[in-house]
């Protein structure tokens, strides 16, 4: 930079600097500066009750699940243990095990088979549109609107009638069908944006339907699949009514055996709360593996989609 | 290579015929250029020709193979064609390496790995993009994504190349030397290509054969030069030359043993070699004549036409007149100024052999009918 310059941006700053001063100085900035801090404090104060509301009862988990039975009928359910504890875990631990492996399981390959069958879904409806596809389309989406409980009943009769009742192929079956209308929505919004040169490139180069969706359009879409997985493992690791239904001693899932936990004569609260938190760390580690895609990916159907 | 034939081609979109019986036959080894404004129905034949869409009637044939007739219902997929496409945006697969871009087609029809090695990297030299096999696309100019497109559709040896305004994404200066690498291409493989293009430069540059389409219909097919001294009818002559062929409207006349036209200010004489139109008497017609054939003099000659000078656009090379005949303006090209100014009085002589004259009602070229491509 030139001498000269420098001391054109010197004078420059000065000027700003003076007109700086006369602005802080004069009243009317005075009057708003006080506005400005009254908005802040209450907005804050608004903030800060929301959080204690949000963040007490998981504090006051967690303190409980750290606590011996006697420890925990002594002191505020606010309170630290007196001496902290892991005994509710290794019990909670026991009770859960099978039940959460049971879980991971069926979720796992619900997630997979529900966000393939939606991708696939979403490439058809719309890259290989045929008469009547937006129709199908139209039907679909009206899945997400139907709720759980208004086919409860029906639901029970087919897969006691299929002979899959009380096993994971149950759930599995169930949460893929169910996860469907979700994922081809949000795989459809996606495969919109990938242009349609792409695919007649694919067919002139001698590409059938099959080998254009394994080898174009599957390999385009890991943001869609992280979305539309996170979604569908979380909502169906959540599932509670379908657990209730479709299952029973035999084949256990952890929403199903946590709530039992609970539901006994007398419930040991620190145990409850220790199988709690053992029940939400998978859907925990999964937000933080995978939440910078998950970012990338729910920004990208906002702008795109 | 065979050849192909497309026989009373018709595509509708609701009720708006893209195509309405579309007749080519493009020979082996051609480059053929289909030639129009945009929404002529040139992509839509392409297309048909890839078996990307479906048409409502008609055939088309790869020699003695039928692959697309919708009176038989029947239409061979694209994948089955052993075509080659080229896209106006190149549609390269963005997650695969310039490599696996080219090796695409290749792994569908499981060659071996050596053989696909081979061929990718032959195929990429003589492109001279094989210093590029191992970036992704996103780390590609526009030039070398076109290239990395136009090695896709040469590798698998297709029977007939389709390009789609390819090179209409590339800046004024590469398209300039993409068009002479196309045309060296073409000679070096002895290629059919069938070639889309909106661009009359890139048309008459290129083409061995101009088919040009307006509204679904073709109106002429023809060799260069003669689509672009003979053109068949108005819209093939207002279409190609840039600046656009001088069109006036006027009345043929017999006066004295001499034929003219009344052009309304003027009557202009036409030289007597013009036989076929010495028997029209009062014929309305419209009288086309390009800015190269009209003769610019400061002195005023028999049958010549008085104008100013409006404006003078000075393009490089060459300038571009525009005169003021009082109700019209006419544009003329000069290669050298000789001192004409704006404002200047001039005389305006049309150089008789390349006058066209079309009929005012059919469009016609009145003339077109001497010539055989």
């Amino acid at each position: 930079m030139s001498s000269h310059e420098v001391n054109q941006t010197e004078t420059l700053d000065v000027i700003d600097d003076l007109k700086w001063e006369k602005i802080h100085s004069s009243k009317v900035f005075r009057l708003s500066k006080i506005k400005q801090i009254i908005k802040r404090v209450i907005l804050y104060n608004v903030l800060i009750v929301a959080l204690i509301v949000t963040v007490i009862p998981l504090w006051s988990g967690i303190m409980s699940a750290f606590k011996t039975q006697a420890d925990l009928s002594l002191t505020s359910p606010l309170a630290p243990p007196t001496i902290p504890t892991f005994e509710p875990f290794i019990y909670a631990w026991q009770e859960l095990q099978q039940p959460l492996i049971n879980s991971v399981l069926f979720t796992t390959l619900a997630t997979i088979f529900s966000c393939l069958l939606g991708s696939i879904c979403g490439f058809v409806l719309t890259k290989l549109k045929f008469k009547g596809s937006n129709t199908v389309f139209l039907l679909l989406t009206l899945g997400i609107f139907l709720p759980y409980q208004s086919i409860i009943i029906p639901l029970f009769i087919t897969i006691r009638n299929l002979g899959i009742y009380d096993t994971m192929w149950a759930m599995i079956l169930v949460h893929s069908v169910y996860g469907i209308p979700m994922t081809t929505l949000l795989f459809r919004s996606y495969y919109e944006s990938i242009p349609e040169s792409l695919i007649n490139a694919a067919k002139t180069d001698g590409a059938g339907i099959m080998a254009i969706y394994r080898r174009l359009i599957f390999p385009l879409s890991p943001l869609p699949f992280v979305v539309a997985g996170v979604f569908q493992f979380t909502s169906i690791w959540n599932d509670y009514l379908f657990a209730l239904i479709l299952t029973g001693a035999n084949f256990e899932p952890a929403s199903f055996a946590l709530s039992n936990m609970a539901g006994g004569t007398e419930t040991a609260w620190n145990n409850t709360m220790a199988g709690t938190f053992l029940y939400s760390l998978p859907i925990l580690l999964i937000f933080v593996v995978l939440g910078k895609y998950l970012m990338q990916g729910l920004m990208a159907g906002a702008v795109k989609g | 290579m065979p050849n192909v034939k497309i026989r009373n081609l018709v595509k509708k979109y609701g009720d708006i015929y893209a195509l309405d019986k579309i007749n080519l036959d493009i020979n082996d080894g051609e480059l053929f250029i289909l030639l129009g404004p945009s929404g002529c129905g040139k992509t839509t034949t392409l297309f048909s020709i890839a078996g990307l869409i479906k048409p409502e009637e008609g055939e088309i044939w790869f020699g003695d193979h039928l692959v697309t007739s919708a009176e038989r219902n029947y239409i061979e997929r694209p994948q089955d064609r052993n075509i080659a496409m080229v896209f106006q945006d190149y549609a390269i697969y963005p997650h695969l390496t310039v490599f696996k871009n080219i090796a695409f087609p290749l792994q569908i029809i499981n060659l071996s790995r050596e053989e696909i090695k081979k061929r990718v990297f032959d195929t990429a030299k003589s492109l001279g993009i094989e210093d590029l096999l191992e970036r992704k696309p996103k780390q590609l100019s526009g030039g070398q994504r076109q290239r990395v497109a136009l090695a896709r559709a040469i590798v698998r040896e297709p029977n007939v190349f389709l390009m789609d305004e390819p090179l209409s994404n590339l800046d004024a200066k590469l398209r300039v030397f993409a068009r002479a690498e196309l045309k060296r291409l073409h000679k070096r493989l002895g290629i059919t290509i069938i070639y889309v293009t909106h661009d009359q430069i890139e048309a008459l540059s290129m083409g061995t054969t101009i088919a040009i389409l307006n509204k679904g219909k073709i109106e002429q097919v023809g060799k260069p030069d003669i689509i672009y001294n003979v053109p068949k009818n108005l819209f093939v002559a207002g279409f190609i030359g840039s600046p656009p062929m001088n069109m006036i409207d006027g009345v043929l006349k017999q006066e004295n043993g001499y034929t003219c036209i009344d052009l309304g200010f003027t009557k202009y004489k036409l030289s007597d070699e013009l036989e076929k139109i010495k028997k029209m008497n009062n014929k309305k017609i419209i009288l086309g004549i390009r800015p190269e054939d009209v003769l610019i003099s400061k002195q005023n000659a028999s049958n010549s036409i008085k104008a100013n000078i409006d404006i003078i656009e000075p393009m490089g090379r060459e300038f571009e007149i525009h005169l003021d005949l009082g109700e019209k303006i006419l544009i003329a090209v000069l290669r050298k100024m000789d001192s004409l100014n704006t404002g200047d009085e001039v005389y305006l002589t049309f150089n008789d052999k390349k006058i066209h004259l079309f009929d005012k009602n059919t469009e016609e070229n009145i003339f077109a009918s001497n010539y055989k491509d």
